[in-house]
């Protein structure tokens, strides 16, 4: 059986493009909420006011 | 803890292709090109982490109608789809030099291609319903029948004469696998399921942003 080496390069190499794109996605979609004005508030307790 | 689960997952993963490619040896019949077990293996075993998860979220869902759950369970969904994704692509390249295909219709391979299928179309039917509630109870029902599939898939090379070898880690009986080759295979797995737990902390964080 030959070394096959390409094989296992692209099989690696596939998945290591698959995870890191998938680990950028989140860390872009997560940036994205959290800047959104609405987001920082939901963190806080909310301001009740009386009436 | 999210960060330290990221850090863990990628430190597993350097000692996992460390072990696969540095200490497991070659493998004495199919060469170099067995090293992608360390890939496939601990990818289609993460996916049924991921899909066990959705099956969980979705009867919990049905059970307390707490949107946690329905988070867990499309998380988890998605997440599996892509490691389904990475074991049918490094299935098939380790296929061509060891059967001589890229695919045939063998029932371990078309059943994980329906896997795939069945939690796309639940991402897919998620998409499409706006009203929350409704959102998780249609996706829970198909998240409890694409379960039947895991069995299906996994039993699969037992059940029907396949191409695919038959399981030789979670079947019958003592591993017939040389012990430097198993431990190496134990090392990615364990990667794979801190890459896993790692994935799916940040998905549900995202997924209760989403609904602020």
């Amino acid at each position: 059986m030959p070394a096959n080496w390409s094989y296992v390069l692209a099989a690696y190499g596939l998945a290591a493009v698959a995870l890191f794109g998938y680990w950028r996605h989140l860390a872009r979609r997560a940036r994205a909420l959290t800047a959104r004005p609405g987001a920082a508030v939901s963190h806080r307790t909310p301001n009740r006011t009386t009436s | 803890m999210t960060r330290v689960l990221g850090w863990l997952a990628a430190l597993g993963l350097l000692a996992g292709v460390a072990a696969g490619f540095g200490y497991a040896p070659r493998e004495a019949i199919q060469g170099n090109v067995q090293r992608i077990m360390y890939l496939h293996v601990p990818s289609v075993l993460t996916a049924y982490l991921a899909f066990g998860l959705v099956l969980l979220g979705s009867i919990a869902y049905l059970a307390t109608r707490r949107p946690g759950w329905d988070r867990l369970a499309a998380s988890a969904a998605e997440i599996g789809v892509l490691f389904t994704a990475i074991t049918i692509v490094s299935g098939s390249i380790w296929g061509k030099p060891t059967w001589g295909t890229w695919w045939t219709w063998d029932a371990r391979l078309t059943s994980t291609a329906i896997l795939l299928l069945v939690y796309v179309g639940y991402l897919m039917l998620r998409g499409l319903v706006d009203d929350a509630e409704a959102r998780g109870r249609y996706a829970a029902v198909v998240g409890i029948l694409g379960a039947v599939n895991i069995p299906i898939v996994h039993f699969s090379v037992k059940w029907w004469r396949a191409l695919h070898q038959p399981s030789t880690i979670l079947g019958p009986g003592p591993s017939p696998i040389d012990p430097a080759i198993g431990l190496a295979l134990l090392v990615n797995w364990i990667a794979f399921t801190l890459l896993f737990a790692y994935f799916l902390a940040r998905r549900i964080e995202i997924a209760r942003l989403e609904e602020t």
